[in-house]
C-alpha cells in the first residue's frame, strides 16, 4: 500500500544538459525521497502561468534518501529526473534556474518489484527510457545484484547487466555512473560511435542466445517500438518481464483516466499464440475454446481487453499482460 | 479584522442543497473521490461530483484520451466508469466518509436509462444529488442528442423528475447555438439547479503524421481557454432562469469563481484546475473569503448576479 502523494515546492539544485536535447534535473525534496521507490514518477509543474497547462510526468532515475550525516544539500534527501526536450512544455523547463522552486506531486505510481528468485536480472534501457532505470539498477546493486559476474554466482547474488540503446555516444546517459557503482554495462548505438552498431534489442538477444544462464528477469524502459520487442522476446524465452511505460497524463492520480493503456483482459486466456503452450482449461474441450476464441474475434476483431491508468495501475507493467497495438 | 465574527458568510443554497461553500469539484476531474483524498481534506470541499455514471461499466475510449492545447487541454475519456452496481458497492463507502456532500454524475443512452439511475442511487444513502450530464461532446447517446434540443432536454429531465425526488442539477453543454431555450426547458423539467459548461467540442491534430491526436478524433476542450465562453453563457442562463446555476470552465482561482459569480452563478466547479493542483479548491475558497473580508461583504450570494452592465437589468427576481 503507497503512502498518499505529498506535495513539495522544491529547490532546484542542479540542472545540466547532459547531451544534445538530454538534461539532468535535482531536486530537493526529503519528504519524496523519504518514500519514492524506483519506477514510480512525480508530477511537475513547469509554470506559474496556466500556458503550458498540464504538470509533467517524470520518472526518479535518482533517489537520494535523506542522509543522517548532511555533508551537501542532496544529503537532506531529494531525487533526480532526466528529460528530453520534445515539445514547447519541456523547452521551458530548459530555463528553470538552479536555486529555483518548483511544485512537485510525487511519489507517484506503483515502481518496479522485485522478482524472486532470478539467477539474473538484465535491464533494457533506450535513449530517455535509461533514466528511470538507473534508480532501479543502483538499488538492485546495493541490494547485492551483480556483485561478480562469475561462475560462482549464487541465487542470493544475481548478475545484473544494463544494456543501453541510443542514437549515438552523446546521447547515451548514465554510462559511467553505472559502471562506477560496479554494474556491467553493455551499450549499442545506432550509429556505433560507442560500443556495438545496431539496436539495444540485439545486445538483449546476444546475450540471451549466449552461455548457460538461470533464470533470468527483464526489466525495460524506452520507446514503444523496443518495448515492443522486449516483450516479444520475453514471451519467446518465457521470462518476466516488467516494462515501465510512459503516456499523457493530466492529473497523475488516477482521477482523469486520460493515460490509458490497453491490457490483455485477464479472465480469458487472450493470446492466440499462447493457447498452444498452455495447459489445457479444466473442463473445456480444445475445439471449444477454439471455437470461442473465434468467435470472440470474429465479433470484435480484437481479444478481450480493459483499460489501466498508467499513473495508477502502474507505470510499470507486466510486459505479457499489455495489448500491444 | 480577521476575526472569527466578522467572517462572511459563505453558505450558498442551490435550492434545497445547502453547502457550506459554493466551491464544488467537477465530475470527471476529481475520480471518485478516493483518488486525492490523502492528498487533501475533502471535508473542506462544498461538494464533490462523482465521474460521469451510467447504468452498466463503460471502457471508454481508446487511448490518446489527452491533449495539451493552448492554456487548456482536450480528452476524450468515453465517460469510462465502473457502472452503478459497482459505484455503490465499491465507491460508496469511501464517500459516505468523505465529509462533504457528494453529488454523482449520471447518464444515459435514452431517458428510461437515465430514469433508471437515479431512481437505483436515489435508494442509496450518502448521496446529495445527481448532476445529470445531458452534454458530454464525447458520445453520441446520452450525449450531442439531448444537449441541443429544448425539446429532449425537457422529456429526460422531466422523467427523471418524476422517476426521484432528490436534488437534480442538470449540467448543459455549450455546444449549442443559443443556451437559453435549453436553460429553459432543463429548469421546466423539474431541475433544482444547471450546471455550465460542458467541455467545448475541440480537435487536435499532428502535422507530421497528420493524424489526430486523439484517438477519438474529437474531444471536449477545458481549461482557462474556455473561460470566457463559460461566464457568458452562465450569464445569459443566469438571466433566463430562476432556479440557481452553478458556473463552470476554466476556474483556477478565486477571482475567476468570483467572476463567475458576479455573472450569475450560486456556486461555482472547479475541473480540470485540479491536475495542475490539488488543492486550487481549498485555495479559491480561501481566495474569495478574502476578497469579501476585504470589500466588506457580508454574505457570498449577495455577489450573485450582481454584474453590473450600466444597462437596465433584465433579470427577475430571485
Amino acid at each position: 500500500m503507497n503512502l498518499p502523494p505529498r506535495e513539495v515546492k522544491a529547490k532546484i539544485l542542479l540542472h545540466r544538459r547532459i547531451g544534445p536535447d538530454y538534461f539532468r534535473l535535482q531536486l530537493a525534496c526529503p519528504e519524496i525521497a523519504r518514500q519514492a521507490r524506483p519506477g514510480q514518477f512525480l508530477m511537475l509543474h513547469i509554470t506559474d502561468l496556466k500556458d503550458p497547462f498540464l504538470r509533467r510526468p517524470f520518472s526518479f532515475s535518482r533517489i537520494f534518501r535523506p542522509l543522517e550525516v548532511k555533508k551537501k544539500p542532496l544529503d537532506e534527501g531529494g531525487v533526480e529526473i532526466c528529460y528530453q526536450t520534445v515539445g514547447r512544455g519541456t523547452r521551458l523547463m530548459t530555463q528553470l534556474p538552479e536555486g529555483q522552486r518548483v511544485d512537485l506531486l510525487g511519489p507517484l505510481g506503483n515502481g518496479f518489484r522485485p522478482e524472486e528468485q532470478c539467477a539474473r536480472v538484465i535491464l533494457v534501457g533506450g535513449g530517455i527510457g535509461v533514466p528511470p532505470l538507473l534508480s532501479w539498477a543502483q538499488e538492485l546493486r546495493k541490494k547485492g545484484s551483480g556483485k561478480k559476474r562469475s561462475a560462482k554466482a549464487s541465487e542470493a547474488s544475481p548478475e545484473l547487466i544494463f544494456l543501453m540503446g541510443a542514437k549515438s555516444k552523446e546521447k547515451t546517459i548514465g554510462v559511467g555512473e553505472c559502471r562506477k557503482w560496479g554494474i556491467e554495462v553493455q551499450v549499442a548505438t545506432e550509429d556505433g560511435s560507442l560500443g556495438m552498431k545496431g539496436m539495444v534489442t540485439d545486445l538483449l538477444g546476444r546475450e540471451l542466445m549466449t552461455g548457460q544462464h538461470g533464470a533470468t528477469a527483464l526489466y525495460a524502459c524506452g520507446p514503444n517500438a523496443m518495448l515492443v520487442q522486449v516483450a516479444q522476446v520475453a514471451e519467446q524465452f518465457d521470462l518476466p518481464c516488467q516494462v515501465l511505460l510512459e503516456s499523457r497524463m493530466a492529473c497523475g492520480v488516477g482521477a482523469c483516466l486520460g493515460c490509458m493503456v490497453k491490457l490483455r483482459e485477464e479472465r480469458e486466456p487472450t493470446p492466440l499464440s499462447a493457447l498452444s503452450n498452455q495447459d489445457s482449461c479444466p473442463g473445456e474441450a480444445a475445439e471449444e475454446r477454439e471455437s470461442r476464441e473465434g468467435a470472440i474475434s470474429m465479433i470484435s476483431g480484437t481479444p478481450p481487453f480493459r483499460y489501466a491508468r498508467v499513473c495508477k495501475e502502474g507505470p510499470v507493467f507486466d510486459a505479457r499482460k499489455i495489448f500491444w497495438d | 479584522m480577521g476575526s472569527k465574527r466578522d467572517d462572511p458568510k459563505m453558505s450558498v443554497e442551490l435550492g434545497p442543497l445547502k453547502l457550506k461553500n459554493p466551491v464544488l469539484a467537477a465530475s470527471g476531474t476529481f475520480g471518485y473521490g478516493e483518488e486525492y483524498s490523502g492528498i487533501i481534506p475533502l471535508k473542506s470541499l462544498g461538494a464533490l461530483i462523482t465521474k460521469g455514471l451510467s447504468l452498466k461499466p463503460r471502457k471508454g475510449t481508446p487511448p490518446p484520451r489527452l491533449a495539451e492545447t493552448p492554456a487548456g487541454m482536450l480528452n476524450a475519456i468515453g465517460l469510462e466508469n465502473v457502472g452503478v452496481q459497482s459505484f455503490i458497492g465499491e465507491k460508496m463507502p469511501f464517500l459516505r466518509k468523505a465529509g462533504c456532500p457528494v453529488l454523482v454524475n449520471i447518464f444515459g443512452a435514452t431517458d428510461e436509462e437515465y430514469a433508471e439511475i437515479a431512481r437505483r442511487l436515489s435508494e442509496v444513502e450518502g448521496i446529495a444529488g445527481l448532476e445529470v450530464n445531458i452534454s458530454c461532446p464525447n458520445l453520441k447517446a446520452g450525449g450531442s442528442l439531448f444537449a441541443a434540443e429544448p425539446k429532449a432536454v425537457f422529456q429526460v429531465v422531466s422523467r427523471i423528475r418524476q422517476a426521484v425526488s432528490c436534488f437534480l442539477m442538470v449540467k448543459l453543454s455549450p455546444n449549442v447555438g443559443d443556451i437559453v431555450p435549453v436553460a429553459l426547458a432543463a429548469e421546466e423539467g423539474g431541475a433544482d439547479a444547471l450546471s455550465l459548461i460542458n467541455t467545448l467540442t475541440g480537435m487536435a491534430i499532428d502535422i507530421k503524421t497528420r493524424t489526430p491526436i486523439l484517438g477519438n478524433i474529437t474531444g471536449g476542450l477545458s481549461g482557462p481557454a474556455i473561460k470566457p465562453v463559460g461566464l457568458r453563457m452562465v450569464w445569459q442562463a443566469a438571466q433566463a432562469v430562476r432556479i440557481p446555476v452553478v458556473g463552470v470552465g476554466g476556474i483556477g482561482s478565486a477571482e475567476d469563481a468570483l467572476e463567475y459569480m458576479i455573472a450569475g452563478a450560486s456556486a461555482v466547479q472547479v475541473g480540470s484546475a485540479h491536475f495542475i493542483d490539488p488543492r486550487v479548491g481549498l485555495k479559491i475558497i480561501d481566495g474569495i473569503r478574502d476578497y469579501l473580508k476585504t470589500q466588506g461583504i457580508p454574505d457570498v450570494s449577495s455577489l450573485v448576479g450582481s454584474l453590473k452592465t450600466g444597462q437596465d437589468s433584465r433579470r427577475t427576481d430571485r
